[in-house]
């Protein structure tokens, strides 16, 4: 039988504090429910008693991977296929045509950043296989990060449940690109061939994932601390090639400070990187998992 | 003056579901209208067509399938948007009520945001 341990207002307290230093993201108050709910199933996984006794392990000894695993459980999102659809018809309809026009061929890269269980990486996947006969002599590199997590996992393995392929999935997509597992339905091989996932720390230096010509963040900016928005438009700004765009979900903006950014034709929520230079070759630089990336994490990870 | 509602008919033996159905599609802001079969369906469907039908599969007297191809052998009978509704969830069933006409399909159990889902895929919203 599941039932939910409850936590102490310290506790809480605590775990609020951590989770805005480690992921730069704020709970409420009236998010306690729904933590003392994901944490149960935590502290059930990991073995111990309650939920009280996991977070003083976590904060007596400083585990950094219970730290990360705790954070993820919290920091987990409900997420459906072709979410905030307008952004992703803006990306089929308008930023694709004018990459293809641009880089007349070569291959584009594209992130989608905060990637939870995937569906966002594996839309795009589908998008792109619906006009791959639209963009003759281009190729496509689809890559997911976030943070270490189940539901990352279950990303990388292609699976969704019953009803996640329900939300936002039109039944002939699922039927063309998925197969049944038992209950679950996992993507079919062809297109799960096409998307990577990446472990990574979403406050951490972000680099070594290479540039991108699209970055998808739809609509996760107001989750964060106003200082961990300003760190992530910096990185993004970052990550973003050149001419390229950042993708934020429909009503959401970047804010006064452009980070290198223009708005898109009044698209809310797209952004075009400035141009400094002529367009290069587009590099092709290899990515990092968690596992390489590890101190970056870990540095950002220390509790107590 | 305000808009006519949109009506959805919801099509399916079991009392239960339908009550669960039927409120889902009531917060949707539509009007409903209830079959507890193919038979008693297609007899509403010659009256008024309906805009959305949420259709299950197997059913007495007649079932989902044989309703679906009778309805669009009616007049005006292709215009409501027809969202299978079962507990099957077989690719080769799935294709087969796509062929004979089905928009989309949702496979139980489900929930209220799988069916705001396939309205919005269908554009009933």
């Amino acid at each position: 039988m599941s039932c939910v341990l409850s936590l102490s207002p310290t506790y809480y307290r605590a775990l609020k504090r951590l989770t805005l230093e480690l992921a730069g993201i704020r709970l409420g108050d009236d998010h306690r429910f729904l933590v003392e709910t994901r944490l149960s199933a935590l502290a059930r996984k990991e073995g111990f008693a309650n939920l009280e006794q996991m977070i003083d392990e976590l904060f007596s000894r400083g585990q950094t991977r219970l730290a990360i695993h705790v954070v993820s459980a919290l920091l987990q999102r409900a997420t459906r296929f072709f979410e905030d659809r307008p952004s992703f018809e803006m990306i089929g309809d308008i930023l694709l045509p004018k990459l293809h026009q641009f880089y007349k061929g070569g291959t584009v890269r594209i992130l989608s950043y905060g990637c939870s269980s995937g569906q966002e990486a594996y839309s795009i996947a589908i998008l792109l296989d619906k006009l791959s006969a639209s963009f003759a002599g281009m190729k496509f590199e689809i890559i997911g990060v976030d943070y270490p997590s189940w539901a990352l996992e279950s990303a990388k393995e292609g699976r969704f449940t019953h009803f996640e392929v329900q939300r936002g999935l039109p039944i002939r997509h699922l039927v063309s690109y998925f197969d049944r597992a038992g209950e679950d339905w996992v993507v079919k091989k062809d297109l799960r061939e096409k998307v990577r996932f990446v472990d990574h720390n979403l406050l951490a230096d972000i680099g070594d994932l290479g540039i991108f010509q699209i970055v998808m963040f739809c609509g996760k900016l107001t989750q964060y601390s106003p200082p961990a928005v300003i760190r992530i438009l910096r990185s993004l700004s970052r990550l973003v090639r050149e001419n390229g765009y950042l993708v934020l979900g429909s009503g959401e903006e970047i804010g006064e400070a452009n980070y290198g950014f223009d708005i898109f034709q009044d698209a809310t929520g797209c952004y075009k990187k400035h141009s400094h230079s002529k367009p290069e070759n587009i590099a092709e630089k290899p990515i990092s998992t968690f596992q390489e990336t590890a101190k970056g994490t870990h540095r950002d990870s220390s509790v107590a | 003056m305000a808009r006519a509602l949109k009506t959805c008919l919801i099509v399916d033996d079991s009392k239960m579901i339908r009550r669960v159905a039927l409120r889902i599609v009531k917060d949707m802001q539509f009007e409903t209208i209830e079959a507890g079969d193919g038979s008693e369906a297609i007899k509403i469907c010659q009256k008024k067509m309906p805009d959305a039908i949420l259709l299950d599969w197997n059913m007495p007297i007649m079932d989902g399938m044989s309703f679906l191809k009778a309805l669009r052998e009616e007049a005006g009978g292709d215009d409501p948007i027809v969202i299978f509704c079962t507990a099957e969830r077989d690719v080769i069933k799935i294709a087969q009520a796509l062929d004979a006409g089905a928009d989309e399909y949702i496979m139980k159990p489900f929930d209220s945001d799988i069916i705001e889902s396939k309205f919005l895929e269908t554009g009933l919203l």
